[in-house]
């Protein structure tokens, strides 16, 4: 027995299970993101010639609920710079406000000091890094698509551990199965970009984002997508409707319905 | 002077015996002397304006920004000393910070001079610190466009008024002006620096709380009133800065931004001839009438 | 300036508006040795003289670099200065790492100038007392800026702090058109030249007492800048030599033929 008096009036340690002193801390509730709740699904974007293509579907989903259904995951920045969340949709917000507020920040200097896509890509894999460091992340994995330094198409990805990845053809989730093979095809290395047209790269997502509305069971088939150029900024249209969805095949899949074989 | 403090102005905080807080009169000093500064209220928007002296010819032309933007649609421009009037912009900033971070909304101009109000008369009641040596004018422009709240998700019921009260009018312009007392009104046209009686003086004859003027209509009495005040400091150089807030439908869609500078060679111009026109009506004018 | 009931900290205004110890701060800056900045479209220069304190002692530095792209020269109480450069060099860093990209300039001076106006506001603090001429280059081109005590910056084309410093101030006046469209080397030159001009008469530059900081854009490299180089000691022998013969090769010219005439 334990006759100490930390243990006096105590239940028995063998018989109920040691005692659990984490309701004692004064600080107060210290709560870390275990898990996501409302989440939005991929994020896909492909660089051409003249600056970038992104989209996202419109959909939030509780778990396997599909629950919100025109959440425009693509957040502008400025008029050279868009970042396309998935993963956590209160997440997004918070990263949304905290990025509206760098941009209130930073014009209030003397015109001509921008921010562009490369800059806030290194802001927000340092934020996310510093989020996983405190072991209490972000839980997003997000596209940050714009115009580098140079004026130069720019397209990076970061997630919820920091990690940061660059290339020609990006996506996030599901996308990154489902898609990215097919975005591939378009333009493989850094020297295909130059040969890829605008009106190839926005049909090569939106073919893909009609694969991933048959595949990816939390998708929808409302979406945004933006594309990213010199002259023209950023050019969003956030309500855009997959057309000629039809399921007519599916009655020749094994298991449709009540069939059993 | 009548009655210069005598042992009652020689701390902060301090209330001499009819009743005065001296350091603050004398913070109000150092703003007499400073460049002048005038705000404008007209129907769709804010003007505002100032008279940088140039103090040395090395300064760089065009750089030295004196008014300061504060979120996206209020500008903030201060007579007195400079550093101070930084000061009172960076708090500023702080505030429009904090109270979108609380509402997630931009703040009303209204509450912002009332927070400011408030930190500046707090300088006056201890005396570890000294009085703001600078009067602000705080002109912006409320948004009565329907705005997407911060970082909104979704697009809300179908059906009703989603929280807000059917045909209550908001939004609009506002125009405060901010002594270093912390003692701050509403104006329609607002002046403040060496000039200020002279201007004064040519905005009341605007009329301005018909809320007619337009807008561009006035950039130019802006000017005008710029060149009219510097006959008080007529032996410096000095620089013309003017800044203005629309609404969302006006030429800056409801953000704060300096006046192009085509529209702004063009009012110098007028606001110029207006003067040397003035002159020849004093000068000429009783030559040719002697001739007749 | 005497001394009166209203001078003995920084939270009391004179009845004529004034802040007398901040007005006292900057006499200090006034008392170190005179330091200069000249801004083109490409580039920014800062020419010091430095000041020995006995024969045998070394030179106060004058020229601090911060970053690669902006550098600063101070004027007054060289212990401030290292304050606020420590500082400075933090937010650089800091704003390097967070963005991917060197500070702008105004930035940089913007927080100096807040700090150093809180501590003309408060009474537990003195106003610092250096003046500063911080040059650099960002993403808008070179840009020289003066910081004063006051916590007043200004962005400027030329500037001069320091004592004797009208003299230079004379002399940038004199050529301020020449300024925007001068070379390195050309700018260098009236840097050195114009720092001269505020020497007291039995003084010269030397490789000991002259010290010298270039940044400017480049057309190539990373960033497109040119890193902020410090030229002290013997490396700006040739920099002297460049710019104090021509300035003396017309004087040296008229002497040589009067004294012919006399003999």
């Amino acid at each position: 027995m334990n006759h100490l008096p930390q243990a006096w009036g105590r239940p028995r340690d063998d018989i109920y299970g040691h005692y659990d002193p984490s309701h004692l801390q004064t600080a107060g509730p210290n709560a870390h993101t275990q898990q996501p709740i409302v989440t939005g699904t991929s994020v896909l974007a492909v660089k051409f010639k003249d600056g970038i293509v992104i989209a996202a579907d419109n959909l939030a989903s509780y778990g396997s609920l599909a629950r919100f259904t025109h959440v425009h995951r693509l957040r502008p920045f400025n008029d050279r710079a868009l970042v396309g969340f998935g993963g956590d949709i209160s997440d997004m917000q918070y990263l949304d406000r905290l990025l509206n507020s760098l941009d209130v920040n930073e014009n209030y200097g003397s015109p001509g000091h921008v921010l562009n896509a490369q800059n806030l890509h290194t802001y927000l894999s340092k934020v996310m890094y510093k989020r996983r460091s405190d072991m209490n992340p972000l839980w997003n994995s997000m596209l940050v698509v714009g115009l580098d330094g140079d004026d130069k198409p720019f397209l990076s990805s970061v997630d919820l551990l920091g990690t940061t990845f660059s290339s020609p053809t990006l996506a996030t989730g599901f996308g990154g199965h489902l898609a990215q093979p097919l975005l591939r095809k378009l333009a493989d290395d850094e020297s295909q970009v130059k040969d890829v047209t605008r009106e190839k790269a926005v049909a090569a997502v939106q073919e893909c984002m009609k694969v991933l509305f048959y595949r990816d069971a939390r998708s929808l088939d409302s979406y945004s997508i933006a594309v990213i150029t010199k002259e023209g900024g950023v050019e969003l249209k956030e309500d855009e409707q997959l057309e000629g969805q039809s399921w007519a095949f599916a009655d020749t899949i094994r298991g449709y319905g009540t069939q059993v074989n | 002077m009548t009655s210069i403090g005598t042992g009652y102005d020689l701390q902060n905080s301090v209330f001499s015996p009819d009743g005065r807080n001296f350091q603050v009169e004398y913070a109000v000093k150092a703003v007499e002397n400073g460049g002048t500064c005038i705000g404008i209220r007209c129907k769709n928007g804010i003007i505002l304006a100032t008279e940088k002296i140039i103090t040395s010819k090395l300064l760089r032309p065009g750089a030295n920004r004196r008014i300061a933007t504060v979120d996206r649609n209020i500008g903030v421009v201060s007579a007195g000393l400079v550093p101070d009037g930084r000061h009172f912009v960076s708090r500023a900033r702080d505030e429009a910070s904090s109270w979108r971070s609380t509402y997630k909304a931009p703040i009303p101009v209204k509450a912002l001079a009332g927070r400011l109000g408030s930190y500046v008369q707090a300088y006056t009641l201890y005396s570890s610190v000294r009085p703001f040596g600078i009067t602000a004018i705080v002109g912006g422009w409320d948004t009565d466009a329907e705005t997407k709240v911060d970082g909104q998700v979704g697009i809300g019921p179908a059906v009703g008024s989603g929280g807000k009260v059917d045909g209550a009018k908001k939004g609009g312009p506002g125009l405060y002006m901010i002594e270093p007392s912390g003692l701050y009104w509403g104006y329609y046209g607002a002046a403040t620096g060496k000039g200020r009686q002279a201007a004064k003086a040519e905005l009341e004859k605007l009329d301005l709380s018909s809320g007619t003027l337009e807008l561009e209509a006035g950039v130019m009495e802006a000017a005008r009133i710029i060149y009219v005040a510097h006959e008080d400091s007529k032996d410096k150089d000095f620089e013309l800065e003017m800044s203005w807030v629309s609404s969302v439908d006006g030429p800056t869609k409801g953000r704060h931004e300096q006046v192009p500078s085509s529209l702004l060679e063009e009012a110098e111009r007028r606001a110029k001839k207006a003067m040397e026109g003035e002159d020849e009506e004093t000068g000429s004018g009783e030559g040719e009438k002697m001739e007749e | 300036m005497f001394r009166n009931n209203y001078d003995n900290d920084a939270v009391t205004f004179s009845p004529q508006g004034r802040i007398f110890q901040v007005e006292y701060a900057s006499e200090a800056v006034k008392q170190g040795s005179v330091v200069v900045g000249i801004a083109s479209k490409t580039h920014t220069v800062l020419v010091a003289l430095k000041r020995n304190a006995e024969e045998l002692s070394s030179y106060q530095k004058k020229i601090i670099g911060i970053d690669e792209h902006f550098g600063l020269a101070l004027a007054g109480l060289a212990s401030d200065a290292r304050v606020l450069s420590n500082f400075m060099k933090r937010q650089a860093l800091a704003s390097k790492m967070t963005y991917g990209r060197p500070i702008p300039i105004e930035r940089i001076v913007e927080r100096i100038g807040d700090r150093a106006q809180t501590s003309t506001q408060v009474y537990t603090k003195r106003p610092y007392g250096v003046g500063l001429l911080v040059a650099g280059v960002d993403e808008t081109g070179p840009h020289l800026f003066e910081f004063q005590p006051s916590g007043m910056t200004q962005e400027m084309v030329a500037c001069a702090i320091g004592a004797r410093s009208q003299m230079a101030r004379t002399y940038l006046e004199r050529h301020l058109d020449k300024f925007a469209d001068s070379s390195r080397d050309e700018l260098i030159k009236h840097g050195l030249l114009a720092l001269k001009e505020s020497l007291s008469q039995d003084k010269e530059l030397t490789v000991d007492n002259a010290s010298l900081g270039v940044t400017g854009v480049a057309k190539d490299g990373k960033r497109k800048i040119e890193t902020f180089k410090l030229y002290d000691g013997p490396e700006i022998g040739p920099l002297l030599e460049a710019a104090l013969e021509t300035s003396e090769a017309a004087p040296a010219a008229e002497g040589g033929e009067s004294m012919e005439v006399d003999t």
